[in-house]
Parts: structure tokens; C-alpha cells; sequence
């Protein structure tokens, strides 16, 4: 009887404890559904829901997508800003292509595929056409400033200082000089190679408005043109009779490879460097850089944010001179464009 | 007598010079390809891995501990017995490969489809699929009816009652589709067990399939039943090893599971070649106990490129700190989306034009067009995307979607041609004994076509699939961005690929560090996950030609 008995609490005690064990298991391999709104829907056929519903400046985290293309001379400026900015706002995703300025505006910008597009050189009167034909309205923003930096051959002695004009004989497309003694007879009697950005660049746009003039004999096309930097690095360390120009910052990266040339704009020579282009003596070829984002993206807050931060960084000497190698902007400069950028957030959110 | 004469100078000299000669040159010409490559990728790797900033000792540890034990059993079975050999390499090579592939879909489940989601879309087929085949196996409708019960059950699925009929029908939602119905349970197992429910277990019926080949069912079911206990387990104490359940139950799914199944099948189905089992145990127990020796002797590894914070970071303006993830998963989603648009265009094509064209000119124009439009540079497609999708369509430039869709179109007549061949190499008599029992020509294709082509289309996918996750050309056309730092969410965001990635590290950043180590390790991953895919599709071909 005694057994029975055991056996049977044993085996209601079995149960109570089994049952509370499952419970509690249960309980521990559950979690709350919220409805599976995190992360994306997976072609299920489920909610699409918008990106950019619920970002509102009630402390809420900013999220949504922002598409930057244009310049490949303000390109590393702008990635690293975007790294930074999607460090602090992990629900941003920010993409950059590097377009070209004339190719970014013609092909993303004023066709309102992108919300930002870099320029080096500011935007022409057909492009603003184009953009605003389709409804797209530009706001300028200068957001550094570059030193247009021509190079030559490290084993190049004869041409490490050019005056503009012998610079304008090189380049223009009406002498189109073939060897280094048609510029001027005491130089060698070598052909010139000639590397520079392709006629998407702004870089080009800026060389030609600086040097050549807008109204002058245009751009000679008998050039290796690219929208690679490095490969103008590459072209011109490769021969000792090479010439080449591009941005500031790709030059300093590669300043063992190849040597800068100093510019003569009638008071002497003076080398490319910040401090040069910071104080304006180093012409025609010092330039500012912009970026463009369009107004009716500024209604976005994540957008507008990014912008802020943009702006807010052009004083940034470690980033912008130490990182990506252009001048920063002054203190004076900087509110100037955060005042612009603020009337333009202005107006996109009336 | 005359011409017997200058038939004999006709003949010339005779010399084994000339013959030798030309045979070396005909192996110069074999090999010239493969040496330039493999010269150039061990310069890559050199460049990404670094093994020389090793220390001596750490070289010396993995190789007392790694080189000599695998080379030894290696050699040993090598020379005694092949099939074993064979079986061992087997194991290691299923390891490795799944591995990536569980790399892959972990990123996949972790960041861009979670959990609930995915069970959400797996049931709301599976329910309605279930549904159609229990009703055709129980009762005898005419195919019609079936076509007819099958687009209401699914459209039920879907969209539940009335769904966007609503407005049509003029009541409120009566009943929710499957998804929703999940999404608004307001409580629901944990993720990994949604995972287990909803992937681990149909990765399980897989498996049990294979096996089934080699043991019989019983055998098969348990092997796979304590497997599936295994991966329960792996996920419950993976939180103890710093591991997250999902990317554990994802990993043990796609890992163990079919490892453990392939050796237990192969050890009770061929004893003799058990022995070869010895060899993953070298390589992997060798590469365990000399990185626990490393550690405790304190040895210092190589400074490699590719390691875990390259593979799991996003780019960065410093190249030691940028990585390849954002594009590493938009080049699995591109695929997975290429695939999945390709496969069945391309299948079909090759079905139609094998089985049921008509030989005339029509049929044979298309023919050539086909193999012509798989010699159109990869470029032009990228302008087709641009202009048709992009420009035409109005989708954004750049998305998961057009890339995807532009991929697609490229490997499409690859698909369709390597289709083909794998549905002509099915012999004729087959089909002629299927149509003599009286089976129509859809039964044939059916029932004799597919399942004996189908190992030899799938290899021509995944070959064409492995072109297509190295084309950088079509991308650019596109608008795909040089950078992006988080993976898309969805078919409609943006997205970047390895190739790409590398090109821009290659192109638009001028620091050293970026070309000369970021590039290679980049290359690295790439390659790897090329060769990956490649050895999938050698191995399928070789298992069922």
C-alpha cells in the first residue's frame, strides 16, 4: 500500500514538476512580436513600409537613405564625412559615387536620382536649366577649398616652375606644343606626355576657366584623360617627360612619386600647399569646392542633419586638411554657408 | 625509278627534333594562362595575408603541428587507398564550402531578413503548397480545378479575405493572410527556434534525401534526428561561447548538419574507406592544437588583410580600417536575386528550344542570336539596364533589383546554352521508352527530362552565376555606388559588390595602403568566394555525369 501511495504522489509530484519545468521553458524560448517591422521585408509580400516615416526630431534616431554622387575630387571628403556621420546615425545608409561634377549633375542631380552632388566648380547656367526643368532646385554649398596641383616627372629639372602662360601653351588646344622645346627652346627636344581629368571633371572645368580662359582657345585633347587620379599619378611618374594636373589631396598622398610644380602669376613662383591656397597666394589655381544638395531632400530631417554636419565639419582641421588633404574653411566662411543652408531647410519645409 | 626518288627527298628529313619541340611549345601554350594567374594571385595573397610578418615560431608550431600530420596521412592514403583519399577530402571540402555559405546566410538572417519574417514567408508557401498537394493526393480532380484551388489558396495566403479585393467586394478584411496572420501573434518562439522550425528543418529533408542513398531510412532518419539535436544544442549554448543563437543555429544548419550526415553515412555505408576520415581529423584537429599552441607559447600569427574586422567593417577614409561587409552581402543578395530571376527564364528557354521548337529557321535564327548575346561585352548590358530599367522603367539607379535584373539578363544565354546541353546529353532512348509507355511529352519532360539534366543545368547556373558576381562593367552602368556603409535592406535600396569595392579602392583612393592592401584582400575574398561556388558546381557535375 505504502508503495502505491509513493508511487503515485511520485508521480503527481512527477507531473506538477515536469509541467512547471515546460512552463518556465516555454516561457524562456518565447519573445514579443512586434509585428516584424525590424529589418527588411524579404520579397515575403509583407508590410513596405517607408523609410523615412519616423524620423522626427523628437529625439527619435534619424534613419532613412541619402544618395550622393558628383565630383571625384571632393569624393574622399565627402566618404569620410558620411562614415562619420553613419557612425553616430547607424540607421542612415549614406552611398557616394564618384561621377564627375558634369557627369553627377547631368546623369543623377537634375534627373533627382541623387539628394547631394559634389561639384569642383560651381554648377553652369544649362545644368541649373536641366535641374530645374526637372523640378530640381540646387542650394550651393562651398565646403573646402582645393590647390589645383600640376606635376611633373621627379627626374624633371627644367620644369619645376611654370609661369601661367607657358602653362596655357602647354594645354591650349590652338599651339598644342608636341615637344618640351616648342614652349621654350632651352628645354628638351622630348615629346610631351600629357595626363589629366577627363571633360566630365570639374577639375578640367577649373583649369580651363583659371588658366586657359573661358572665352581662350580651349582644353587640347591630345591627353590621357581620366577620372582616375592615380592614374595621372601613374601616367606622369612614368615618364620623365610627363605633365599632368589634379586635386590637391591625391598630390600630397603621392608627394615621394612625383614633384608639384610652382606657380609664377607674375609674383614669383609659390609652391601648392595649404598654407599657399589658405592665403591666397597661390593663384589662379587655388579653387573652392562645393556640394549641392537639393532643397525639396531638405525636408527630410536626416538629410537636412547630414548637411548640418557637413557644413559643420568644413572647419574641421584634422579631418579636412589632416585626412583628406584640402583647406578648411574659416570660422566666418563656415557660418556664411550655414546660414545659406539653414534658409534653404527653411524654405523646403514651408 | 625517277619518281620513286623524289617521293623519298619528298618525305624530307626525318628528325624527332622538330616533333619534340613542337610538343613542348603546345605545353607552353597550355600552361602559359595558369602559371600568369597563379603567379599574380600568389602575389595577391602575399599582399593580403602576409605571412612573412609571422613569427618564425608560429610558422614552425602549425608546421609541426598542421603541414607534417596532414602530409603524412595524406600521403599515406593517397598511395593506399584512393577511394579513402577520395572520402577525406570530400569531408574537408564540404566543411570549408559550407562554411562560406553559412557566413553568407548568417549575414543574411542577422542583418537584412529577420527571423519572424522569414518564417512569416516560408509558411505562408509552404501552408497553401501543403494544402494543393494533400488535395491532389486525396481526391481526383482534373488538373483544371486543381490550377484553379491552387490560385485561390495562395492568393488566400498572400493576402488573406478579401484582401485587395476589398474594394471590389466592399466588406472590410474578414480574414488575414498568413504573413499578417503570424506578424500579429503577439507572442512567438525565440528566433533561433523560428530558424530551426522554418530553415533548419527543411535543410533537414534535404539532407535525409542525400543520405537516403547511401543507408536505408530508418538509418538515414535517425542520422539526421540526432544532427537536428545537435544543431538545438549548438544554438541553446552558443550564447556561452560569445555567439548569438541565430548565426549559430544558421551555421550548425548549414555546417554541421550535413557534415556530420555525410560522415556517419559514409562511415556505416563504405567501412573500407573509413580510414579516410583521418584525414579532416589531421587537418582540423592539427589546426586546433597549433592555434592553442600559438596562444600559449605566445606566438605572434601573420598581420593579415583579411581577417574578421575586414570581413564584418564597412569602408573607412583609413585603409586599415575599411572592410568589404556592406559589399559582400549586396553581392549575395544580387546573386540571389539574379538567380532566382535567371534559373527559371533560362531553364524554360532551354526546355522550349530542346524539347518542343520545331527545327525552321525561326527557331534557328534565335539559336544564333542566343549564342551571339553571350559574347555581347558585359558593358552593353550595363546599358541596357541603364536605359530599359533606369531610364524607362524609373527605377532608382543603382538598386538591388536593376543590378540584379542586369545580371541577370547578362548570364541569361549562358544559362540558356550549358541548359541546353545538359537536357541533349539525356539519351534519346529515354524519351523514346517514355513516349513508348504512352507518357505525353509534358510527362517526359517531367518525370525523365529534368530530373536526369538536372544536376548538369544547375552546374551551368551556378558556372554562369560565378561570372556573373565578378562583373564590375554592368554595376557602373547601373549607377551602383563606389561606397556605402550599411547593407541594402530591401530589393529597392541601393547597392554595392565586391568587384565594385575593390575597383573604387583601386581607383579613387591615392594612399598606398589602399591599392596595395586593401585591394588584395579584397581579391582574396572574391577569389574565395568564386572558387566556392565553382567547386559546388564541379562537384555536382562529377557526382552525376
Amino acid at each position: 500500500m505504502t508503495r502505491d501511495l509513493s508511487s503515485g504522489v511520485s508521480r503527481r509530484k512527477f507531473l506538477l514538476t515536469s509541467s512547471a519545468v515546460g512552463a518556465a521553458g516555454l516561457a524562456g524560448c518565447t519573445q514579443n512580436n512586434d509585428g516584424g517591422s525590424s529589418g527588411g521585408s524579404g520579397g515575403s509580400g509583407g508590410s513596405d513600409d517607408s523609410d523615412d516615416s519616423d524620423s522626427t526630431a523628437t529625439g527619435q534616431p534619424l534613419s532613412g537613405t541619402i544618395n550622393i554622387a558628383g565630383s571625384s575630387t571632393v569624393f574622399p571628403l565627402s566618404t569620410a564625412l558620411g562614415e562619420i556621420f553613419q557612425e553616430d546615425n547607424p540607421e542612415v545608409n549614406i552611398n557616394v559615387q564618384s561621377t564627375g561634377s558634369g557627369g553627377g549633375f547631368a546623369n543623377f542631380f537634375c534627373v533627382g536620382d541623387t539628394d547631394f552632388n559634389n561639384a569642383s566648380r560651381p554648377i553652369k547656367p544649362e545644368e541649373e536649366e536641366q535641374c530645374s526643368s526637372n523640378g530640381v532646385e540646387p542650394v550651393e554649398l562651398t565646403v573646402a577649398t582645393d590647390a589645383l596641383t600640376v606635376i611633373v616627372n621627379n627626374d624633371n629639372d627644367w620644369a619645376t616652375e611654370l609661369t601661367v602662360d607657358q602653362l596655357a601653351d602647354l594645354w591650349s588646344a590652338e599651339t598644342q606644343p608636341q615637344q618640351w622645346s616648342d614652349v621654350n627652346s632651352d628645354w628638351p627636344d622630348q615629346d610631351i606626355e600629357l595626363f589629366g581629368p577627363s571633360d566630365a571633371s570639374g577639375t578640367y572645368d577649373y583649369f580651363i576657366e583659371s588658366v586657359l580662359g573661358e572665352e581662350g582657345p580651349g582644353h587640347r585633347q591630345d591627353y590621357s584623360g581620366t577620372e582616375q587620379d592615380r592614374t595621372i599619378v601613374q601616367g606622369v611618374e612614368g615618364s620623365e617627360y610627363a605633365i599632368g594636373y589634379l586635386g590637391f589631396a591625391y598630390y600630397t598622398e603621392n608627394s615621394d612619386r612625383v614633384q608639384a610644380v610652382a606657380i609664377d602669376d607674375g609674383d614669383g613662383p609659390v609652391e601648392p600647399s595649404l598654407e599657399t591656397a589658405r592665403t591666397g597666394e597661390y593663384t589662379p589655381l587655388s579653387r573652392p569646392l562645393f556640394t549641392y544638395p537639393k532643397v525639396s531632400a531638405l525636408s527630410e530631417d536626416h538629410i537636412a542633419e547630414y548637411a548640418r554636419f557637413f557644413v559643420e565639419n568644413t572647419t574641421n582641421q584634422d579631418l579636412v586638411a589632416g585626412d583628406v588633404g584640402y583647406v578648411p574653411l574659416t570660422d566666418d566662411q563656415q557660418a556664411e554657408q550655414m546660414s545659406t543652408l539653414e534658409d534653404a531647410i527653411e524654405r523646403a519645409n514651408d | 625509278m625517277a619518281t620513286e626518288d623524289r617521293t623519298i627527298d619528298g618525305f624530307g628529313q626525318v628528325s624527332r627534333t622538330v616533333g619534340t619541340v613542337f610538343r613542348y611549345l603546345l605545353l607552353a601554350a597550355t600552361l602559359i594562362g595558369i602559371v600568369a594567374l597563379v603567379i599574380l594571385l600568389l602575389f595577391v595573397a602575399n599582399d593580403a595575408i602576409q605571412p612573412l610578418t609571422a613569427d618564425p615560431g608560429w610558422h614552425l608550431t602549425f608546421f609541426a603541428t598542421l603541414v607534417v600530420p596532414t602530409l603524412a596521412v595524406g600521403g599515406y592514403l593517397a598511395s593506399r587507398n584512393q577511394s579513402a583519399a577520395a572520402v577525406g577530402v570530400g569531408t574537408i571540402g564540404l566543411a570549408v564550402v559550407t562554411t562560406m555559405f553559412a557566413g553568407g546566410l548568417s549575414l543574411i538572417f542577422v542583418d537584412i531578413v529577420d527571423s519572424i519574417t522569414w518564417a512569416a514567408a516560408v509558411l505562408t508557401l509552404a501552408v497553401p503548397t501543403a494544402a494543393v498537394v494533400a488535395i491532389a493526393r486525396v481526391s481526383n480532380r482534373s488538373p483544371l480545378e486543381l490550377l484553379a484551388v491552387a490560385v485561390i489558396l495562395y492568393y488566400v495566403s498572400l493576402f488573406g479575405v478579401p484582401g485587395p479585393l476589398r474594394s471590389v467586394v466592399g466588406t472590410g478584411q474578414l480574414l488575414p493572410g498568413v504573413g499578417s496572420a503570424v506578424a500579429s501573434i503577439p507572442v512567438l518562439p525565440v528566433d533561433w527556434m523560428l530558424l530551426f522550425a522554418t530553415f533548419t528543418l527543411p535543410v533537414a529533408v534535404v539532407v535525409r534525401y542525400y543520405a537516403r542513398q547511401l543507408v536505408d531510412d530508418r538509418t538515414a532518419t535517425a542520422i539526421v534526428a540526432v544532427g537536428l539535436v545537435a544543431v538545438a544544442i549548438a544554438a541553446t549554448a552558443a550564447p556561452t561561447a560569445g555567439i548569438t543563437p541565430v548565426p549559430a543555429t544558421v551555421l550548425a544548419s548549414v555546417v554541421l548538419l550535413p557534415t556530420m550526415t555525410y560522415v556517419t553515412t559514409t562511415a556505416l555505408s563504405r567501412p573500407h574507406d573509413r580510414v579516410g576520415l583521418a584525414l579532416p581529423g589531421a587537418v582540423f584537429g592539427g589546426s586546433l592544437l597549433g592555434a592553442v599552441a600559438v596562444r600559449t607559447l605566445g606566438y605572434a600569427g601573420p598581420q593579415a588583410w583579411v581577417d574578421w574586422q575586414f570581413l564584418t567593417s564597412a569602408h573607412s577614409r583609413n585603409a586599415i580600417d575599411a572592410g568589404l561587409y556592406p559589399a559582400i552581402g549586396g553581392s549575395i543578395l544580387l546573386m540571389l536575386t539574379v538567380a532566382v530571376l535567371s534559373f527559371p527564364l533560362g531553364v524554360g528557354a532551354a526546355i522550349y528550344l530542346e524539347e518542343y521548337a520545331p527545327d525552321n529557321k525561326l527557331t534557328r535564327l534565335i539559336d544564333v542570336n542566343i549564342s551571339n548575346l553571350a559574347g555581347v561585352p558585359s558593358v552593353v548590358y550595363g546599358l541596357l539596364g541603364l536605359g530599359v530599367f533606369v531610364r524607362y522603367f524609373g527605377q532608382p539607379s543603382g538598386t538591388v533589383l536593376v543590378g540584379g535584373a542586369t545580371l541577370a539578363l547578362l548570364i541569361l544565354p549562358i544559362v540558356i546554352i550549358s541548359s541546353r546541353e545538359a537536357i541533349r546529353s539525356v539519351p534519346n532512348e529515354l524519351r523514346q521508352a517514355s513516349y513508348g509507355m504512352g507518357a505525353t511529352r509534358w510527362q517526359t519532360v517531367k518525370n525523365v527530362i529534368l530530373p536526369r539534366s538536372f544536376s548538369g543545368v544547375l552546374t551551368g547556373t551556378i558556372l554562369a552565376l560565378g561570372r556573373a558576381i565578378g562583373e564590375t562593367a554592368p554595376l557602373i552602368m547601373i549607377g551602383a555606388p563606389d561606397v556605402l556603409f550599411s547593407l541594402p535592406a530591401d530589393l529597392s535600396s541601393k547597392v554595392s559588390a565586391m568587384p565594385l569595392q575593390v575597383f573604387a579602392w583601386s581607383s579613387l583612393y591615392a594612399t598606398p595602403e589602399f591599392y596595395q592592401r586593401a585591394v588584395p584582400a579584397g581579391v582574396v575574398v572574391l577569389v574565395s568566394v568564386l572558387l566556392s561556388m565553382n567547386s559546388v558546381a564541379i562537384v555536382l557535375r562529377n557526382k552525376f555525369e
